[in-house]
């Protein structure tokens, strides 16, 4: 049975009536849930409702449709259950602090004796430290204080819910900082349920359990919702060092950002036709790593509008969650992925499912695992070693991080852990954490180590940060790395659109494997609209010649980046395949029994066999029997339930036959 | 949308001095009050260099005196000890050199954008002809942008607009030194970020220093070449100052890629939040 949320906001929508007699929507189709005792923050731009929706929870206004219950019983007016703290105070000026709350107190708890009361009002003053201004009245406080009296008035009528609404607002920066401790402090003891509007994500942060991300008005929707993972209780300076707390951030900043861009200037996603493709404007997302080479490639060539592509432009992303989120919403109409994407989208992995297919295959390689100094100094310079020092010293769990879960760096690295007898969900932990920001979470000394593309080990060994331990080409040689990848429907609504831009692709991957071109483009890599590094990071992996960082020789490392390996570019799906056995090991989704019909509608190998036959290349996969990998094991797919059964360390594989979306 | 052309090759006075003298300099600055409690000390031993061209922001509690430091700077008030100059010049009082933008805007009501420009200059520049004088104005108002609005009344502006008034009426009189104290903190994130890159372009064009007061961490690490740290009060004094390293011209988001952004960032928070922790009063 399920467990009836404290409160349930159900499916809200308001509308304000104008003068005019137009109906302005505000909100449309608010769902929460919130349990008892969570503190949940609502952020957004102004005037994009978070504040109509505390009235709405407040009963200060009422929803146009749905409604909101608290513990079951439907919100109608305001009440002292649901106490608001408002930005301006709200304090009379001509009551001292003592009176400003006993005002309250004698009101809402009128019932119990006098000295009850009075007790209840001097017990307040004291939680929020004001016993020296008590006799003061407002217009002899500073903000700060003045916003303790109005927390102080709130509590004391014992609510069963704090609404507040952007309390700190108006103090500045760092006096904020020392209310947001108290007021956490006091929503843990008294167990409050707490909703709070604010726009100051590190507010956000620092306090939520969760934050509600709202879209910009009109017709405000729930955009996202993160979950915040710090332990409490939380100090300010542990939060910020927590591994995830950047990534978190950087999260809110992105979304704020698109919501800014969003706001103005509404894009014009219009598909323009010309010349018989469906749609020549392309919007194609890419998060700044070597391996987006033929990205930048088929830009700065003119592939794309020799293919009949006019107006390409190329998104710059900070992480894959914000890629995900990019070509599942319809603001980019195609992007380059981490390769679990596609089937991770389709399966519905952390979210509703929302169908993929990959129609090239363009990169191969390129990754590596970094191990930090902090390790280095106990002794371990390979898994060996890792291995060892995790049986000697079982207190000791280190933090990995990786880019996506869906991404063949938390794959391999799981892989090669448990080659090593290290159970990557046991004896380690590993952590998200957008590739742009691994050095500096590594610099921190938040995390041990990570998998990440280049530039971004090379730039740890030349700081003196850590070592290379392995590279990934070395678990998997010519592993699958990053995938072209566009939304069923748009596949189907622009089917020419969709072979031009895989030629144009596919004579990219071809230019960059030839080396005279590489040094080339790593001048245009180095370029700040692309990856934006410093040529000696971009260097080492884009020429397969790494500095380990261990020993003073750099290390040729056979094929280290691939992009057309041998004309190599076809979706193949014995790959796949084994993406689909790594999810399911991993316990990311359960394995499809249905995985035949899931890659023959992910793998669109047909829009690659029309992009390769008109270039003249071969228009299938060739057949590799195996994937073998460097500790001796080999993945046929002959029978992958079998595989699964037969490995050591990872999750009870679960079975599922996943219903697919009709083409 | 703003013309810079003009300003950026303009004549400037604000190059380092020969002998690489910092354009301003503060020696052993202290500043106490006399209350009938007795005497109050607000700030003590305070000794900075700003180099002409340099961007410096000053960051501490309410109550640390940075205010007050930055009054002394603009001639607003006298150090109790030691001695602020500019170029070498004591500081007596306050001067079209170092121009001053508060919070509040500090705008006359009843005057529109322009003539709240157009005031100062004619002050400051009482032998030009009028239509010279309208010219600067324009010049200024275009700057930030606000060509368009230069009739309106302050009543008619939204903050940022105001603010960006109270910057034109600032620069318009080719300040050696721009005095901002906590400019945007009234502002909301987008118009805040807004402004910043704005404050930035004119900065960059216009090669004047700044010395500005701010209360906001990230403020101050995208914006400034020295962040300086103040102790709390009473007594405050200069904590410790950070060098921000990163090249300009700054990309927000391209900072939020460093890893220096992040131990910076970490080094002010322990500094305002650990070490010189604000007491609730």
């Amino acid at each position: 049975m399920k467990t009836q949320p404290y409160i349930e906001v159900d499916h809200v929508d308001k509308d304000f009536l104008l003068d005019n007699g137009e109906v302005y929507p505000v909100l449309r189709d608010i769902h929460l849930e919130i349990q008892k005792g969570e503190f949940v923050s609502l952020i957004g731009h102004s005037g994009c409702g978070k504040s109509t929706l505390l009235n709405i929870l407040a009963g200060l206004e009422q929803p146009s449709r749905g409604g909101v219950l608290l513990e079951g019983r439907q919100v109608t007016d305001p009440g002292p259950d649901r106490m608001v703290v408002f930005q301006n105070y709200s304090l009379l000026p001509w009551l001292t602090v003592r009176e400003n709350i006993a005002l309250a107190v004698d009101e809402v708890l009128g019932s119990l004796p006098k000295a009850e009361r009075k007790q209840i009002v001097e017990e307040h003053i004291r939680r929020v430290g004001l016993q020296g201004a008590a006799d003061k009245r407002p217009a002899h406080l500073s903000g700060g204080m003045k916003q303790r009296v109005a927390i102080a008035r709130a509590l004391a009528i014992r609510p069963r819910v704090l609404l507040l609404d952007e309390p700190f607002g108006a103090l500045d920066a760092l006096t904020r900082g020392s209310l947001q401790e108290q007021l956490m402090e006091i929503a843990q003891a008294e167990q409050l349920t707490c909703v709070m509007v604010t726009h100051d994500v590190d507010e956000a942060l620092l306090l939520s359990d969760r934050v509600v991300m709202l879209t910009n008005g009109p017709e405000a929707r729930v955009g996202q919702i993160l979950r915040i993972p710090f332990p409490r209780p939380r100090h300010r300076l542990e939060v910020v060092n927590h591994p995830e707390y950047y990534s978190l951030r950087g999260e809110m900043i992105y979304f704020l950002n698109q919501q800014k861009r969003a706001r103005q200037k509404t894009l014009t996603r219009v598909a323009i036709a010309k010349g018989g493709l469906e749609k020549v404007n392309l919007a194609i997302g890419f998060v700044p790593l070597n391996d987006c080479a033929p990205l930048v490639v088929a830009q700065e060539k003119g592939l794309f509008q020799k293919h009949g592509l006019e107006q390409v432009t190329l998104v710059r992303e900070p992480g894959w969650k914000t890629i995900w989120e990019g070509i599942r919403s319809g603001r980019l109409d195609a992007a380059v992925v981490v390769a679990g994407i596609p089937l991770a989208s389709t399966l519905g992995v952390g979210g509703v499912p929302v169908p993929l297919v990959t129609s090239l295959t363009l990169s191969r390689g390129g990754s590596a695992i970094t191990f930090g100094r902090r390790l280095l100094l106990q002794g371990v310079f390979s898994l060996w070693d890792l291995g060892n020092y995790l049986r000697q010293t079982p207190e000791a769990v280190p933090t990995l991080g990786v880019v996506h879960s869906a991404s063949l760096h938390n794959f391999l690295l799981r892989h090669w852990l448990a080659s090593g007898g290290v159970d990557p969900d046991r004896d380690v932990t590993l952590t998200m954490i957008p590739p742009l920001q691994m050095v500096a979470r590594l610099k921190a000394g938040n995390i041990d180590g990570y998998c990440v593309d280049e530039p971004w080990n090379s730039r740890a060994v030349r700081e003196g940060l850590g070592f290379i331990v392995t590279t990934t080409p070395e678990i998997l040689p010519s592993h699958i790395e990053k995938v072209l990848t566009v939304r069923q429907d748009w596949a189907q609504s622009y089917p020419r659109t969709h072979v031009a831009l895989v030629k144009a692709l596919l004579e990219a991957c071809h230019y960059c494997d030839q080396p005279q071109h590489r040094p080339q483009i790593l001048e245009w890599l180095a370029q700040p609209q692309y990856v934006g590094a410093a040529l000696e990071d971009l260097q080492p992996g884009w020429r397969g010649v790494l500095q380990r960082g261990t020993a003073d020789e750099s290390q040729v490392i056979v094929g280290f980046h691939q992009f057309a390996n041998g004309r190599n570019t076809c979706p193949e799906r014995l790959e796949h395949l084994w993406i689909l056995t790594q999810m399911a090991r991993w316990g990311l989704c359960a394995f499809p029994r249905n995985w035949v019909s899931v890659l023959e509608q992910v793998l669109d190998d047909k829009t690659y066999a029309l992009a390769a036959s008109d270039l003249g290349l071969p228009d299938r996969a060739h057949d590799r029997g195996a994937l073998l990998f460097g500790d001796g094991s080999r993945f046929d797919g002959e029978d992958p339930i079998a595989y699964l059964e037969s490995v050591a360390i990872g999750q009870e594989p679960k079975l599922q036959n996943y219903r697919l979306s009709e083409v | 949308m703003m013309t810079r052309s003009r300003l950026s090759s303009s004549p400037s006075s604000s190059t380092v001095s020969a002998a690489g003298l910092p354009l301003l300099r503060l020696q052993n600055v202290g500043k106490t009050y006399w209350t009938a409690a007795g005497p109050f000390v607000a700030l003590e031993n305070i000794n900075l260099e700003v180099a002409a061209g340099e961007f410096v922001c000053i960051i501490g509690h309410s109550g640390c005196g940075k205010s007050t430091l930055i009054n002394m700077v603009a001639g607003f008030s006298a150090p109790t000890s030691g001695s602020i100059t500019l170029k070498g010049q004591p500081i007596t009082a306050p001067g079209p050199d170092r121009m001053m933008v508060f919070q509040n805007y500090s705008l006359l009501p009843w005057l529109t954008a322009f003539e709240n420009v157009y005031l100062v200059v004619d002050q400051v520049y009482p032998d030009k002809s009028p239509r010279e004088k309208r010219e600067i104005v324009q010049e200024h108002l275009e700057l930030v942008g606000l060509a368009e609005a230069a009739h309106k009344r302050p009543k008619q502006l939204s903050g940022g607009m105001k603010q960006r008034v109270a910057i034109a009426r600032a620069l318009a009189v080719r300040p050696e030194v721009l005095l901002l104290d906590e400019p945007f903190g009234a502002l909301d994130p987008i118009t805040k970020e807004e402004l910043q890159d704005e404050l930035l372009a004119i900065w960059r064009d216009h090669r004047c220093t700044v010395l500005m007061i701010t209360h906001d961490i990230d403020e101050a690490l995208y914006l400034s070449d020295r962040v300086v740290m103040m102790t709390n009060g009473p007594a405050a004094r200069i904590g410790e100052i950070l060098t921000i390293p990163f090249e300009r011209p700054r990309i927000r988001s391209r900072i939020l890629e460093m890893p220096e952004f992040y131990e910076l960032r970490h080094s002010a928070l322990d500094f305002l939040y650990r070490r010189f922790a604000h007491v609730l009063d």
